[in-house]
């Protein structure tokens, strides 16, 4: 059988459906501060389904707004461009992909890991003192590469989760096994085909290798955050499988108990506000 | 979302239940926040103001049975073993979900 290779990779990153010029915008800016907001809100005012579920995410308990913002130039305002330009990612990242052309594929399985992660990751993110928008957008985006192969390459993907299932081994290796390439490879690419910022390049990169040297404690975080999705069980995947989970990234976050209950609980009540709208 | 905010009549209600929307009048004021846990007397007194339909979850619904619990959570971790030092940190992250879903341990 055939392997993809960089060439066949690229190609199918072209086929890919277009994020509106905006949003590619915001993310390949994701590490700058000196962004003229108001150009930015009267950009995305065009867009009115956008806007409208931003401004829905802004308003939800998550953020606490004592206030209702309804334009994105408040939200920006109460929430602070970071936050509301990862809650503009989220939105469009997860509206972008085509569904259903690949019938083993649960598209709907796959944005409630990826929402669950994020959530997650936004709740260690916190305990650690580190971003949390950072943190959400990188576990959101963390198995982004599933969806390209699964976009590209339908039939093949298809056959690579038949093997998943049948050997009931990690799906890397399925994927490895039948494409010749990973999710993880497939979402670097995506990553810089969409001029994602190095850090978020990074977690994604390693958020199953989380000790590679250079990995960065983002990954380290998508990479718990990766397992306790899993093992909280929130895709609703029958066939759900808990990852290994690094000692070293176990080690460095240095949680107790208590606080993993907690982030466990918060985690769930997190995705089911997100997931409310971001899958509405 | 995933559990899906159905509604039971009251009839089929039971104590121990829980909200898992806020439950309205017909002016839209809440009568009973999300997350109520059901008594005889909550329920005796909605009977009293004609409510006929409670949102209940359908995960809420059925009392959870640990045995089940238990058997979900093996086939999650279905790659660890318990006694593998090698992979302890699985194995501390698989006893922390056991003790959360499984109600052990500090509540949060």
């Amino acid at each position: 059988m055939s392997e993809l290779n960089s060439e066949d990779l690229a190609a199918g990153l072209n086929d890919l459906p277009s994020l509106p010029a905006v949003v590619m915008e915001l993310l390949g800016s994701i590490d700058q501060q000196d962004i003229d907001v108001s150009v930015l809100a009267k950009k995305l005012s065009h867009d009115q389904a956008l806007t409208a579920k931003t401004l829905r995410l802004a308003n939800s308990s998550l953020y606490g707004l004592q206030v209702k913002v309804t334009t994105i130039q408040q939200a920006i305002t109460f929430l602070g461009f970071q936050t509301t330009r990862n809650l503009i990612i989220a939105v469009a990242v997860t509206g972008c992909f085509p569904s259903g052309r690949c019938p083993a594929f649960d598209d709907k399985a796959f944005w409630r890991h990826s929402i669950a992660t994020a959530a997650c990751a936004r709740v260690l993110a916190r305990r650690m003192r580190f971003n949390q928008d950072y943190a959400f957008t990188a576990g959101l985006l963390h198995d982004i590469g599933r969806l390209v192969l699964v976009s590209t390459q339908p039939e093949r993907y298809q056959e690579a989760l038949a093997l998943r299932a049948e050997r009931d081994c990690e799906l890397l290796d399925a994927e490895r096994a039948v494409l010749g390439v990973d999710h993880v490879e497939t979402g670097v690419a995506l990553a810089e085909h969409w001029n994602f910022s190095d850090t978020m390049r990074q977690a994604i990169a390693c958020h199953h290798a989380p000790e590679t040297q250079g990995a960065g404690f983002l990954a380290g975080i998508v990479h718990a955050a990766n397992a306790i999705a899993h093992a909280l069980d929130l895709a609703c995947d029958e066939d759900e499988l808990v990852p290994a989970v690094s000692a070293a990234v176990w080690t460095a976050l240095g949680l107790s108990e208590e606080s993993y209950l907690h982030a466990f609980h918060e985690t769930e009540l997190q995705f089911e506000e997100m997931s409310a709208i971001l899958m509405a | 979302m995933s559990h899906g905010n159905k509604l039971t009549p009251l009839a089929a209600a039971q104590p121990g239940m829980v909200l898992s929307d806020a439950l309205l009048d017909g002016q839209g004021q809440v009568l009973l926040a999300q997350g109520t846990v059901l008594t005889e007397g909550v329920l005796a007194s909605l009977g009293r103001h004609g409510v006929e339909m409670l949102p209940i979850g359908a995960a809420s619904a059925a009392p959870a049975d640990p045995e089940q619990i238990q058997k979900r959570l093996d086939h999650l971790f279905r790659h660890n073993e318990r006694d593998d030092d090698e992979d302890w940190a699985t194995g501390i992250l698989r006893r922390y979900i056991e003790d959360y879903r499984l109600g052990r341990g500090a509540t949060p």
